[in-house]
């Protein structure tokens, strides 16, 4: 055991706590600062559930006047979160004895310990997806706006949708041929766009609408934009790409595919229909949920809204589920170790967008700031007290 | 003690009621026409109902940057104002009201700018023959995205937003002055009832327009009359409306922040005094002086207190909503915490920091209140009374302690290094303030960041985002955390607790406005822009503070024996024949 503690006393330093605190407190303002450029989970992924990231200087200076060239490499969130709670568990290690006096303190470093392996959890098992059903329709997958995907559907067979999905990270390398053994024909990505704008056929030049020459590409097109940042409030990036379908005897066609378009894109290859789209991924529910009502009221003369709230039916056979269910805001539904929040809804109130989390780990953050609570009470009420003590005398 | 020192609170008492009697009696409003009468009468604008008053403060405020209107010296009432906007347009078209401060928009538009000799604000006749280029500048900057927006861009944006508010006014597009007189009818705007034949039918729309006729006829009488008949016509349905009304109106002419500023810097002075006084060993004085600071401090922070539940009443809402609300608040904890620290220690000090910070603070408030209606309606996901009494209570305490913290370790250091003040106890007492106050500033900021995550999870299912605003609360947190650890673990001792705490002043800062500016343009009223200015002002002079708090130690003159040893007989000596 004392092999142990003397191994473990220098881990256990209180100087380790507070570089870890100002290293820490540096990478949540370089975290901050780049969300002027870049969206809030690119952020969140490359600089707190990262080990390592490279933090630009030019964030640390307006960039309209002063550009500071290169960067940094620092420790990423995952790293340092570890290492705090390393030195945190080695210190109670060492300095472990249970008093009434220290048990505030023991109390507040396992709530916070608790704290951490919460957000590690999150990291690691959260999904957020988005649920958008129009009125009176019904939905039963969630879609995931932060990753696109490019549906190839064969609705040939009357009963079932024959679907081959590629997903977002083959699209993101222009050139590369996708094959299948489910389809006639190869899909070769000229160009991927992570966010995008579509101009109609009067705002697009007839150069920008050659890139495609079959389906909605001739009359549109799509140019890049800058992804969102997450300062300015829009976290939904909407892709587009354009793809040339390769049968045996060259190409088929060359496609606009976008988020933006909803409508499929028919191509008929040998004696088959392909419908092809572009979509947020989806995954699908053993239930549905259908909306009955939408309602969305404003404060009297201005566009600011008072609330939202969608009547919705939730029927899961699976589960002999099946009810009216009322979700506002602050009021989701829960279902499956899912939750359904009121979050957005379609232009003109036509439909509504619920955002969908399944997190195993929400609980944790409850219990360790309960626990933390009640340990910094617990210590600062002693001192305090002991402080008015001595005051009085 | 002596008679004058026995006096000495009481005088102060008496200055204060002076200046808060002062404040009521000193009505913006004369003359024989009852406008106040006129500015209780209840209108619905920006989603809730208020005095016609309110609304014409706010509008002119927008416009103007102030409240009141001066037209040759005479200070023109914000209700008599609008009166003129409605009915006497020729009037009300040469007053110079819409404020440009940047000069080329100036140079552009024709006039003389400032540094020309020029004036600030202008009227809408002078602006008329230049709709056009406004409206085009307006255009072009629009199609800039708002983050890329230069000042000029910005600029000609608000000026174009001034117009067009004034233009709504004028045409009683806003606010919406037609009251529900029966059941299942709305607020309309009176210009959609012109528009139709509805117009005569409806008696409140005749009554109206009976006030806005008879005081375009300078009728007195007349204008008295048809008020009084308008607010008996709207009083049976909207009896509860009005009575609120007539509260705000008491409200907006009290101004009881304004009232509370001046005291806190009466405060201020007399504890500043004190403990020189006390340094001079001459106790007596500075125990009345002690006196008299706690009184004038308790009757500006009773004034404050009374201002804030008078926004909870008519608001229906916790103290903190939005950004201006919580500079409010934020100067009300530091007081409250300061005096409750002055009640322990006595040595004027935790005084002197809270009425700086309750001043300070009501002066950033006042100016964000530039941005309009200060009690705005909530954004429906904001629309949570428990969490909002709860969370953002909590944390912007938090703020207020790190705050007090701060400026406690800002006096500490100053008068530490500079003078030999903080000699005898009066610095260990104020290193001890500092720390306590970082204690407990440490336990709400950390409370208050859960809870906010906890009302996240609830609304959102996330229960941390890193968005910049969380980032900004768990930042202090850490500050907090990351000094009362190095003090624990013996790194730093009462001198570095200050200067960290003087660090905690920036970080604090920045939660509260620097995470507001990353975003700049989104609500880009002029006083954002000149925020980040005085916000760096801020931050390097604190930075030059935690300088001069890295001095070492022995040439601290309030810690330095030596200088202790040559100095401290000078005063006992003179003490002794008193």
């Amino acid at each position: 055991m004392n092999g142990l503690r003397r191994i473990l006393k220098p881990i256990a330093s209180l100087k380790i706590t507070v570089v870890l605190f100002a290293l820490s407190m540096f990478l949540i303002l370089a975290g901050t600062l780049a969300q002027t450029e870049q969206g809030i989970w690119t952020v969140v992924d490359e600089y707190f559930r990262s080990l390592f990231v490279r933090v630009p200087l030019r964030l640390f200076a307006p960039q309209s006047k002063v550009h500071i060239p290169g960067a940094i490499f620092f420790p990423g969130g995952l790293t340092l979160g570890t290492l705090i709670l390393i030195n945190l568990l080695a210190a109670h290690i060492v300095r472990f004895k249970i008093t009434w006096k220290r048990m505030g303190i023991i109390l507040t470093h396992l709530g916070v310990i608790l704290l951490l392996v919460g957000e590690f959890v999150t990291g690691a098992f959260a999904r957020e997806g988005n649920m958008t059903i129009v009125e009176g329709g019904s939905s039963n997958y969630i879609e995931d706006t932060r990753e696109a995907e490019l549906a190839l559907i064969d609705g040939s067979d009357s009963k079932d949708d024959l679907v081959v999905v590629v997903p977002e990270s083959y699209l993101r390398e222009p050139g590369r041929v996708i094959s299948h053994n489910l389809l006639p024909f190869k899909v070769l990505v000229e160009a991927w766009m992570p966010n995008s704008q579509i101009l109609g056929p009067m705002q697009s030049t007839p150069q920008q609408r050659s890139r495609a020459n079959t389906g909605f590409g001739t009359q549109i097109a799509a140019v890049e934009t800058p992804t969102a940042t997450g300062v300015n409030g829009a976290t939904v990036d909407v892709p587009s790409a354009y793809v040339t379908l390769l049968g045996d005897d060259g190409a088929i066609g060359s496609f606009l595919v976008s988020v933006f378009i909803d409508d499929p894109q028919t191509v008929v290859v040998g004696d088959k229909a392909y419908s092809i789209f572009l979509r947020f991924k989806r995954t699908y529910r053993p239930y549905e949920l259908r909306l009955i009502d939408f309602k969305h009221d404003k404060f009297v003369g201005t566009d600011r809204p008072r609330n939202f709230s969608s009547d919705v039916r939730l029927i899961d056979p699976e589960m002999h589920v099946d009810r009216n269910v009322h979700i506002w805001m602050n009021h989701p539904l829960r279902h499956r170790g899912e939750t359904f929040y009121q979050s957005s809804f379609l232009q003109g109130d036509t439909g509504t967008v619920l955002q969908v989390v399944r997190n195993p780990g929400w609980l944790l953050p409850y219990i360790s700031c309960s626990v933390v609570t009640i340990g910094m009470l617990w210590h600062f009420g002693i001192k305090l007290g002991g402080f008015l003590r001595r005051q009085s005398r | 003690m002596t008679i004058p020192q026995r006096l000495m609170p009481w005088l102060m008492i008496a200055l204060a009621a002076l200046i808060l009697a002062g404040a009521y009696s000193g009505r913006e409003i004369e003359g024989p026409m009852d406008w106040e009468a006129l500015g209780e009468i209840p209108v619905s604008a920006s989603g809730r109902i208020k005095p016609l008053d309110t609304y014409a403060r706010n509008t002119l405020m927008v416009i103007s940057g102030r409240q009141t209107l001066v037209e040759n010296g005479e200070r023109v009432p914000a209700i008599r104002w609008y009166a003129d906007v409605l009915a006497r347009p020729d009037v009300a078209a040469k007053q110079d009201i819409f404020r440009i401060d940047h000069p080329d928009l100036v140079a552009l538009l024709g006039f003389k700018t400032a540094q020309e000799g020029g004036k600030k604000r202008f009227s809408f006749d002078e602006l008329s023959p230049n709709f056009e280029e406004i409206s085009k500048q307006a255009d072009l900057a629009f199609q800039v995205d708002a983050k890329n927006r230069d000042p000029f861009q910005r600029q000609a944006l608000t000026l174009y937003n001034r117009v067009s508010l004034y233009l709504q006014t004028a045409r009683v597009e806003a606010p919406y002055t037609v009251p529900p007189l029966k059941d299942g009818e709305e607020w309309r705007p009176m210009f959609v009832m012109t528009m139709s034949s509805q117009t005569l039918d409806n008696p409140a729309v005749r009554g109206w327009n009976d006030i806005f006729r008879a005081y375009a006829q300078d009728d007195a009488a007349g204008f008295n009359k048809a008020v009084q008949d308008y607010r008996g016509l709207i009083e049976p349905g909207l009896g509860s409306s009005m009575k609120k009304a007539r509260s705000e109106v008491f409200f907006n002419e009290f101004k009881p922040f304004y009232q509370s500023m001046l005291l806190y810097v009466l405060a201020f002075l007399l504890a500043g005094a004190g403990f020189m006084l006390a340094s001079l060993a001459k106790r007596e004085w500075s125990k009345s002086l002690w006196n008299a600071t706690m009184c004038v401090l308790l009757i500006a922070f009773a004034v404050h207190t009374g201002g804030l539940i008078f926004r909870i009443v008519l608001q229906g809402r916790p103290p903190v909503t939005n950004l201006y609300s919580s500079a409010v608040f934020i100067g009300w904890a530091c007081v409250l915490i300061g005096i409750i620290l002055e009640k322990i220690h006595r040595i004027g000090l935790a005084g002197m920091a809270s009425a700086i910070i309750g001043f300070t603070t009501l002066i950033v408030a006042h100016n964000l209140a530039n941005t309009g209606d200060t009690m705005e309606m909530m954004q429906a996901v904001l629309d949570s009374n428990f969490w909002l009494a709860t969370h953002v209570v909590v944390v912007t305490i938090g703020y207020s302690a790190t705050f007090l913290a701060g400026f406690l370790a800002i006096a500490f250091i100053l008068l530490g290094v500079l003078t030999p003040l903080l000699r005898d106890d009066r610095g260990k007492a104020l290193s001890r303030m500092i720390y306590g106050v970082i204690c407990f500033g440490a336990v709400a900021s950390f409370v208050g960041t859960v809870l906010g995550g906890i009302w996240a999870d609830q609304s959102w299912g996330r229960f941390w985002g890193w968005d910049p605003k969380e980032n900004g609360a768990v930042l202090i947190v850490l500050m907090n955390l990351l000094i009362l650890h190095a003090r624990w673990g013996g790194m730093i001792r009462e001198r570095g607790v200050a200067v960290l705490a003087v660090c905690g002043n920036i970080v604090t800062s920045w939660s509260w406005f620097g995470t507001n500016m990353l975003g700049v343009g989104l609500h880009s009223y002029g006083f954002i822009d000149s925020a980040i200015f005085y916000m760096l002002l801020f931050v390097s002079s604190q930075l030059v503070v935690m300088a001069i708090g890295l001095t070492p130690w022995k040439h601290w003159r309030s810690f330095n024996p030596k200088v202790k040893a040559k100095r401290e007989p000078q005063p006992r000596v003179q003490q002794q024949p008193a």
